[in-house]
């Protein structure tokens, strides 16, 4: 949930922090935005890594700082973030046993 | 000598098994990546792959771990000669001559010889490891925890000397590495330090936390930080024909390779960030020595070799100290050490006997490696340059969640991916203000093994610190360390007298 608050700030934040050609001033401002959601993207992602489980926040993590950083098409960054999710589940939990937390998705 | 080649021989015996060619080769080429990776350089290289080891016997953990680090060497240069990008610290100088060959059209050669002369510089340094480490760890078997503290404390401040800009701000990293490392347990008495109640300081801060975040996380930010438009580059990708030098090529080369050579391996025994150091002072070199010096910085392929050749055997002369005494003198060796406590393995003068085969298995592999990364890099740089097609945008989120999994995988806990963040943010504002991680990160594991040693060489004097000026070995290494400090203040003093001089004259 709250990953997905922080997500529709950046949304409404990242129009202006993207398109570098607005005025003088909030340039580096935008950066430091940018970084600055980036870190907080991490912190949720790191605080809900227990309750929603890796590959549900991995995913939701990956759809974050795509579009932190700028990514727009929606579709795409669906899809990478999936395709990380499900590869690295399948790396990590499936074929090196590695004991990633399940969470409420229980997988 | 005789002896020494024997065991080598059973070393390849071990490393050519089949399981250990495959690590040796996974090792290599998840090297060559993160090299290749801006971003991601081989500390964080290794310390991100230690949790996929847990299952492995040490010796093949340590083969895969070693691949790593000489093949971050590799990869590092490709991006070097490529997109003018160093892959990691040790390539910065590459991009000088390595991306004006490229421009010129003569990125093949420029890679083909930067492969080649590593495998050079790895094949000799190969015989100085076999024939320098067991006599040293037969000397360093006499040492006791007055010698080794001393040796610590001269390893420190030589490496604050030469790392980053500014002594001052080296040695406060420095400073703050050793006091993260006394968070814990005291290691001789067993009370709890700096904890404030929390549990979870008592087992002490993990360094792979500290390693990945200053290294891995903080690369990232700082990469975030940067413009868009700096975030997509251009790639000049050679064909595959066009790889292979020429003959004048090879003659032009042959002198820096073995020049490079040796300067790396002489610079690998000395604490610091190594290969860093030895590419500079090989490109130094053949700059001063080559008849052509106006040539360089516009492509001159000695520019390429030497410094290429010098990391190489850099990065294995920095197995020496680790192996032999114990003491890793380079962040990423500094890594190994933490690899090699995990599965049990206490490096240090007793290893060669103790663990015969990871230290002769593990040595024959680096050879094997090399070569592998000959026949890797070779025929598939192009593919390798595909990567950094991939736009860092898709770079930078797959970095970080491989760097949440490999921390949480390391004790199963979340409370360390926290503190691998919490380094993360230092790691960056400490590139922002040019302090340099390196102190930090030896600090943090060598402070422990200093803190030991002191207090036992003061048990056995029963408190005399005389200890250690009483024991010539112990002296020597504080005379050297004092003479290090002193420096600086007697420069002047040099330059006033020989001015002096100069002038009466």
């Amino acid at each position: 949930m709250l990953l997905a608050g922080l997500y529709l700030v950046s949304l409404r934040l990242q129009p202006q922090g993207a398109t570098p050609t607005q005025e003088p001033g909030p340039e580096i401002p935008a950066a430091k935005k940018q970084l600055a959601l980036f870190l907080g993207a991490m912190a949720l992602a790191t605080l809900l890594y227990k309750p929603l489980g890796y590959p549900l926040d991995s995913f939701l993590l990956m759809l974050a700082l795509l579009r932190i950083l700028g990514m727009k098409r929606w579709g795409f960054n669906v899809l990478i973030s999936l395709a990380t999710a499900v590869a690295s589940y399948f790396l990590f939990v499936q074929w090196l046993d590695i004991p990633l937390p399940k969470g409420w998705i229980g997988l | 000598m005789l002896e020494s080649l024997h065991h080598l021989l059973s070393g390849f015996a071990i490393a050519t098994t089949i399981d250990n060619l495959f690590y040796c080769l996974i090792g290599a080429i998840i090297g060559t990546i993160v090299g290749v990776l801006p971003g991601l350089g081989p500390i964080a290289g290794i310390a991100l792959l230690i949790p996929a080891t847990y299952n492995l016997n040490a010796t093949s953990a340590i083969i895969m771990l070693a691949g790593i680090y000489y093949g971050a060497m590799y990869g590092g240069s490709t991006t070097s000669i490529l997109i003018n990008v160093p892959g990691e610290t040790a390539s910065v100088i590459t991009c000088i001559d390595g991306y004006q060959m490229a421009k010129k059209g003569r990125a093949g050669p420029a890679l083909a010889i930067v492969a080649i002369g590593s495998f050079i510089a790895g094949s000799i340094g190969i015989f100085g490891l076999v024939f320098l480490a067991p006599p040293l760890a037969e000397a360093a078997l006499a040492f006791g925890p007055p010698e080794f503290f001393s040796l610590m404390v001269f390893g420190f401040i030589v490496l604050s000397n030469v790392t980053g800009k500014s002594l001052l701000k080296s040695l406060m990293m420095a400073v703050v590495g050793l006091i993260i490392g006394a968070v814990g347990l005291d290691p001789v008495t067993g009370l709890a330090r700096f904890t404030f109640g929390s549990t979870y300081l008592l087992g002490g801060i993990e360094f792979v936390a500290v390693a990945i975040g200053l290294f891995g996380i903080g690369e990232v930010l700082v990469n975030v930080e940067q413009p868009a438009e700096m975030l997509e580059q251009k790639v000049l990708v050679p064909r595959l024909r066009e790889l292979y030098p020429t003959l004048q090529d090879l003659k032009q080369s042959i002198g820096a390779i073995l020049r490079g050579t040796g300067i790396g391996f002489a610079v690998g025994l000395v604490p610091g960030p190594a290969p860093v150091i030895a590419t500079y002072a090989s490109y130094k070199v053949e700059k001063g020595i080559s008849d052509h010096p106006e040539d360089f910085g516009k492509g001159a392929i000695e520019g390429v070799a030497g410094p290429e050749s010098a990391n190489n055997s850099a990065c294995q002369a920095a197995f020496i100290p680790l192996f032999v005494l114990g003491i890793p003198f380079a962040p990423p060796t500094a890594v190994l050490l933490g690899a090699l406590l995990i599965h049990g393995v206490t490096p240090g003068p007793m290893m060669i006997g103790q663990h015969p085969e990871l230290f002769w298995g593990v040595i024959a592999s680096m050879y094997i490696g090399n070569f592998i990364l000959l026949l890797l890099n070779l025929p598939f740089v192009p593919l390798f340059a595909n990567i950094l097609r991939t736009p860092k945008k898709v770079l930078l989120p797959l970095v970080i969640l491989f760097c949440i999994t490999g921390m949480y995988t390391v004790n199963n806990s979340v409370a360390d991916i926290w503190s691998m963040l919490a380094f993360g943010a230092l790691g960056y504002l400490m590139q922002k203000w040019e302090y340099s991680g390196a102190p930090l990160l030896l600090a943090l594991v060598l402070g422990p093994k200093m803190e030991v040693a002191f207090r036992q060489a003061l048990m056995i004097s029963h408190g005399d610190f005389g200890v250690f000026i009483e024991r010539p070995v112990s002296l020597t290494f504080i005379l050297a360390t004092l003479l290090f400090l002193l420096m600086p203040m007697f420069r002047p003093l040099f330059a006033r007298f020989k001015k002096g001089t100069l002038s009466r004259a």
